[in-house]
């Protein structure tokens, strides 16, 4: 996966990405504009790439991207074959090898009923770099078992915060067993390819050897799917949006399934506010919050609390860049 | 006898020369036609399965004969390697050898390639769309190709055989 962002681009251009590729494992985000300039965040700060492909700060410096050379890109990620990411490009973004997300903007086309058919026009495109951090789960994992069981569990954290990184983690630890549990057999349901970042069905993380990934398919009838195909032991999905999603969790709990789950929010009365469901629903269904945050930049589990406990404990950072 | 024997071999001979002639005549409709199966390929592949054209490549390879599965092979694996090298050019750099070694005339070769300059639509339709007029024009290229090549094929055996005819008058 070294070096694998310039695959992105087209052959004629990669010399200009030589550099940017060389500091891939610092980069989060390239920001591509038509007729602006091309902004790389790496390290929690805005840089901007020249045209001879190196970092500046001075936005005046900046190398501009052209409709062309967006156009070009877009068709060699899609592997010339557009038509083929139609869903990709209705839903906004197409995950690529390396695991990383490429999300588009530009004109949408409407279909008769107001959705999306597709975008045309497209001028804006955003990487954002996939890093899978392994062992960032390390800190938690004594907590996630109660003598070899593993507990449902929640994990709480605002955007941005780490919670599908540490999701991840998670999987992979418990897939292939750990010193607090022996391996499970884990399905994933992995609607926007964010965890396994998988391009063509295949994971491009290593999501363990006892997982099973259902890409792109929405989370309430992929943890369904995966009951009834896959006897998961544990299921696991990212972002949990909707009382859908919660009933099919549900489900899966009550069919003996651990469950592992991840939502938006800054604590645990801020997701109850926002599903407008008691504490004692959520205490019902999982058995561990993990609420994440950020710090002076640095990821942190903020709290780890019990069912039934309200426990603050500061686990400090989850893992070091 | 030996009259007799060498007559006959005379006249197969000659046959052989005319039924040799023939089948160069029919080679390029044969070529022709196999373009036109490896078109249908690739279009079945994208309507049904959706593919991307370097997948197309892959699976159709399966389906082909030498020494087109080989190179249909390694053009799905030379776009997975993702070199940044566009798709219509490492399909002409893999096939043009091939098609050089055809029977096939330069405007067969463009009208087969001729797809592969227009890719990158959103809409499926128009993909298969682009593949579909290549092989409508590989189509009428055949069909007019048969019909001239009726006429010839009749006088090319019908002239190898009163050939050997006339030779065996001469000769034996």
């Amino acid at each position: 996966m070294e070096n694998s962002i310039l695959q992105l681009f087209p052959f004629h251009s990669r010399t200009l990405w030589q550099q940017a590729a060389m500091e891939q494992e610092h980069i989060q985000e390239i920001r591509l504009r038509a007729g602006r300039p091309v902004i790389v965040y790496m390290e929690g700060r805005e840089r901007y790439l020249t045209a001879q492909g190196e970092f500046t700060d001075a936005a005046s410096q900046a190398r501009k991207m052209t409709e062309k050379e967006l156009e070009e890109m877009l068709e060699h990620i899609c592997h010339y074959s557009p038509y083929a990411f139609e869903e990709e490009l209705r839903r906004g973004f197409v995950t690529v090898a390396g695991g990383h997300r490429v999300g588009v903007a530009g004109q949408a086309v409407l279909e008769a009923d107001g959705s999306v058919r597709t975008l045309k026009n497209i001028a804006f495109l955003n990487i954002r770099i996939s890093h899978q951090m392994k062992g960032a789960a390390d800190r938690v994992l004594p907590e996630m078992y109660r003598e070899g069981i593993l507990k449902n569990t929640l994990i709480i954290s605002p955007p941005g915060c780490g919670k599908t990184t540490l999701l991840r983690d998670l999987i992979r630890q418990i897939s292939d067993g750990n010193a607090w549990g022996r391996g499970r057999t884990v399905g994933v349901v992995d609607e926007r390819s964010e965890l396994a970042g998988a391009f063509l069905g295949r994971p491009q993380n290593d999501m363990g050897m006892r997982t099973d990934v259902l890409d792109g398919c929405p989370k309430e009838t992929g943890m369904l799917l995966l009951l009834r195909s896959m006897s998961p032991q544990v299921i696991a999905i990212d972002e949990l949006g909707s009382d859908g999603e919660l009933k099919a969790l549900g489900q899966a709990s009550a069919c003996g399934c651990g469950i592992l789950a991840t939502v938006h929010g800054e604590n645990r009365r801020d997701v109850e506010r926002r599903f407008g469901r008691e504490s004692a629903f959520w205490e019902k269904m999982f058995e561990l919050f993990l609420v994440l945050g950020r710090e002076k930049g640095k990821f942190m589990i903020k709290r780890v609390e019990e069912r039934g406990e309200r426990n603050v404990q500061n686990f400090g950072g989850l893992y070091d860049f | 006898m030996f009259r007799i024997l060498g007559g006959c071999m005379i006249f197969s001979g000659c046959l052989g020369l005319g039924m040799w002639y023939r089948y160069q005549l029919t080679g390029r409709i044969k070529a022709l036609q196999e373009l036109q199966s490896i078109l249908e390929l690739l279009a079945g592949e994208i309507r049904y399965g959706r593919a991307t054209l370097p997948e197309c490549c892959g699976h159709a390879a399966r389906y082909l004969s030498a020494p087109f599965d080989e190179a249909f092979v390694r053009i799905g694996d030379r776009m997975a390697e993702n070199t940044g090298i566009s798709f219509g050019m490492v399909f002409r750099e893999e096939t043009e050898g091939i098609l050089a070694a055809l029977p096939l005339k330069g405007e067969d070769r463009e009208n087969f390639l001729r797809f592969t300059a227009k890719t990158g639509f959103a809409d499926g339709q128009m993909q298969l769309r682009t593949i579909e007029q290549s092989m409508e024009l590989l189509h009428a290229t055949e069909e007019r190709q048969a019909r001239e090549n009726a006429e010839r094929c009749r006088m090319a055996v019908g002239l190898g055989a009163m050939g050997g005819l006339l030779l065996i008058l001469i000769l034996v």
